[in-house]
């Protein structure tokens, strides 16, 4: 986001007087001021170009009168600015007649000259084209999909009277994915789309809630969560703001150096500009970056200069949990990982757990067999990612994860194993995502009944809960973590990415009723669905799919030997300090929460004290919240789901229904 | 004195919304604002002043994986 102080500055357009930003056009001035000028190929969607040369206005400054084009010339300085004096006139009116000329039957070439009191050319253009939908030249199609979609498969072909607009040879480009942006920008209607592999029921359909999309991230991303420019790194800055960056295996939520691997310095230092690494062709938000010639200084590669995946926040994230602030090491343990074909979320909170254990006590450098693997030390972790993929010394044991270190270092070191079931962040096998959720409750059921295990991707409500305090009560947050969870299925049964739901607002949503559920682009789901099936959908019909599977899931695990209350629990570090030094730092917020939720004095307690106080009620809301979302959603206080829930699902399979009766559902 | 997401925060005359949400170091860009109810468009941020008692919601939107 720019930071330099923009000054307004007030110029005259017709008498009129208006205010703007400094470098604003002086078109975009005269529209705010309510003066039409015409113009043919402007967008807010794309940088100006002067083509047309419609837009033409006489501007004094002071010094010279001259004729500009107000799309691309910049108020730096107060002006006047006719747009209808004899000499405007006269060469607009000269322009309308060559374009007339050429394209004599296009209704808005005519429209335009015939505004200007032109009816006809006085002369025929040698390449004349008399198609009313014929393409007027005006490059709109090709800055959307250069500007827009990042691509270049349209492009101007040919010199003067030839000049066309053509794909590369003439030929249908693979990496057109069809997403309709040239043709929707296009005024004239001279592309059409006529390509639909997929065969949709309704390719406009999709097409138009698809562009809905394009739109919003092209004029609002920037300003908002700018996942065009960083993708989702800039959430390292924003969860260290709210305490919420995991640091040192999830015993903190800030540290004074996160601004060492904040988004800036991958925008700045690392990320190879205007070139996104997008999951897929023609996806306008493109949140995965590139960084290209990165010199490795480990392992098998060492010495060699590679293209590197730009890192995601879970990433980043990731090595400050290991309470490492270098952002060379985050780019090489993220090109590793990738290479090796691991997790960066299970390395990383897998690895925090090993250094908090060396920190204790429980690990050494014997036991690690010669790893010295402290917190901060970012040389260890990198031999511990290769030992991992070697299959070799102390990686043999941390790479099988978390739960099975917990039962490994008590079986062979001797260690406590309560004080590893609450250090050791994992929940149904699989290591927690980055996120730290001590003070939000409904995040903590989040990680605990997600079904494949401690991942924050079935509901995210921390800022709902911690922040906006929305949601106080259990049936409140049993609610979100029923609609959440099931809403966010759909997009997996769908095949269809979530961050277009909620990482780009369109302009009114706060206006709506439920701006968290984003409706707008909940409609465009909707749309995606019928367009593609011919089914029409509603926000309801959608969960209710999900609902389906989501409880067959649940059954699944059940039928594997998980998917009851015992398995719905978590490490009691996410849900509250476990050290004394934890609960010191955060000693204000602890005490007041012991005062004013608890209703206890801490003043005549001891920190060892507190923490057990803390703990006995935190454990409580935990256990009452399950109780809550277990109701919500039609299963037993056990979590199994009941014969009438699925019966209602129609998931009522005589395998099914026997395996949930045999536990009370 | 006013409520800031259910919670007190000092008033003092001229306090606008862009000052809470840097006292209170609210960096995320996805905001919504209301002063008793009523919604505040982004762009004023800077000059909307809260009046002194008010209840002031700051509601964070979702983002990320």
């Amino acid at each position: 986001m720019m930071n330099r102080e923009v000054n307004d500055i007030t110029i005259e357009i017709d008498g009129k007087r208006v205010t703007v930003p400094e470098d604003t056009a002086i078109l975009d001035a005269a529209r705010r001021a309510g003066v039409y000028v015409p113009s043919l190929c402007s967008s807010d969607l794309v940088e100006p170009y002067g083509a047309c040369r419609l837009c033409l206005v006489e501007v004094d400054d002071g010094s010279r009168t001259r004729l500009v084009t107000s799309c691309n010339f910049p108020v730096r300085k107060p002006l006047k600015v006719s747009t209808s004096s004899d000499r405007v006139k006269r060469n607009r009116k000269t322009v309308l007649e060559m374009m007339l000329a050429r394209w004599p039957e296009v209704p808005l070439v005519k429209d335009l000259a015939g505004a200007e009191g032109l009816t006809g050319a006085r002369y025929v253009h040698p390449n004349v084209d008399l198609n009313p939908n014929a393409c007027v030249l005006c490059g709109l199609c090709v800055r959307i999909c250069e500007q827009g979609i990042w691509e270049k498969i349209v492009n101007f072909s040919g010199r003067g009277v030839d000049r066309s607009i053509r794909m590369p040879y003439d030929s249908l480009q693979p990496h057109c994915v069809g997403c309709g942006a040239c043709a929707e920008i296009c005024p004239t209607g001279a592309i059409e789309m006529v390509d639909d592999p997929n065969r949709p029921y309704d390719a406009e359909m999709i097409r138009k809630a698809g562009m809905r999309i394009t739109r919003e991230m092209i004029k609002y991303d920037e300003q908002q969560c700018d996942m065009r420019g960083v993708g989702t790194a800039h959430l390292v800055e924003v969860m260290d703001a709210y305490d919420l960056l995991p640091v040192e295996n999830y015993r903190f939520g800030r540290h004074e150096d996160t601004l060492k691997i904040e988004s800036r310095v991958f925008r700045e230092k690392y990320f190879s500009p205007g070139k996104p690494d997008g999951c897929w062709l023609g996806c306008t938000m493109s949140c995965a970056k590139a960084i290209e010639g990165y010199e490795l200084k480990t392992g098998p590669y060492k010495g060699r200069k590679v293209l590197v995946d730009g890192p995601e926040y879970e990433t980043v994230a990731g090595a400050s949990n290991m309470g490492i602030f270098d952002p060379d090491f985050v780019v090489e343990y993220n090109f590793y990982c990738d290479t090796y074909g691991l997790d960066t979320i299970s390395f990383s909170t897998l690895t925090a757990f090993v250094m908090e254990c060396y920190k204790a006590g429980i690990l050494d450098e014997e036991k690690t067999e010669g790893l010295k693997i402290p917190f901060g030390a970012s040389d260890a972790a990198m031999e511990l990612l290769h030992l991992i993929a070697q299959g070799r010394g102390f990686g043999r044991v941390a790479g099988k994860g978390i739960r099975y270190m917990k039962k490994y270092f008590v079986e062979h070191f001797g260690a406590d194993p309560d004080f590893l079931q609450d250090i050791g962040m994992e929940a149904k096998g699989m290591e927690y995502s980055e996120y730290v959720t001590k003070e939000s409750l409904a995040q903590q059921g989040g990680y605990g009944i997600a079904l494949k295990g401690a991942q924050h991707d079935e509901a995210w409500l921390i800022f709902m809960d911690m922040v906006n305090k929305q949601i106080p009560t259990f049936e409140d947050k049993a609610e979100a973590l029923h609609y959440f969870p099931m809403w966010r299925t759909w997009f997996g049964l769908c095949g269809l990415c979530k961050l277009p739901w909620n990482d780009i607002e369109p302009p009114d949503n706060a206006e709506t009723d439920e701006p968290a559920k984003v409706p707008e682009h909940v409609k465009g789901y909707c749309e995606f669905f019928e367009g593609m099936t011919g089914e029409p959908q509603t926000m309801d019909s959608l969960v209710r799919m999900s609902e389906k599977v989501y409880n067959f899931q649940r059954v699944f695990n059940l039928r594997m030997g998980f998917g009851t209350r015992k398995h719905d629990v978590i490490p009691y570090r996410s849900m509250g300090p476990v050290t004394v030094e934890e609960y010191e730092s955060r000693k204000e917020r602890y005490d007041s929460q012991l005062e004013e939720q608890v209703g206890l004095d801490p003043r005549n307690m001891s920190t060892g004290e507190k923490l057990a106080a803390l703990r006995k009620f935190r454990e409580g809301q935990y256990e009452k919240l399950l109780d809550a979302v277990y109701k919500r959603r039609g299963w037993t206080d056990n979590g199994v789901p009941t014969v009438e829930k699925l019966s209602d699902l129609g998931v009522d399979f005589p395998e099914v229904m026997e395996l949930v009766r045999k536990h009370g559902g | 004195m006013i409520r800031v997401n259910g919670e007190p925060l000092s008033w003092h005359p001229g306090k606008t919304v862009e000052d809470v949400i840097r006292e209170k170091n609210y960096r995320f860009p996805l905001l919504i604002v209301r002063i008793n109810g009523r919604l505040v468009p982004r762009e004023d941020y800077g000059k909307t002043e809260i009046p002194d008692g008010a209840e002031v919601d700051v509601i964070h939107l979702m983002s990320g994986g």
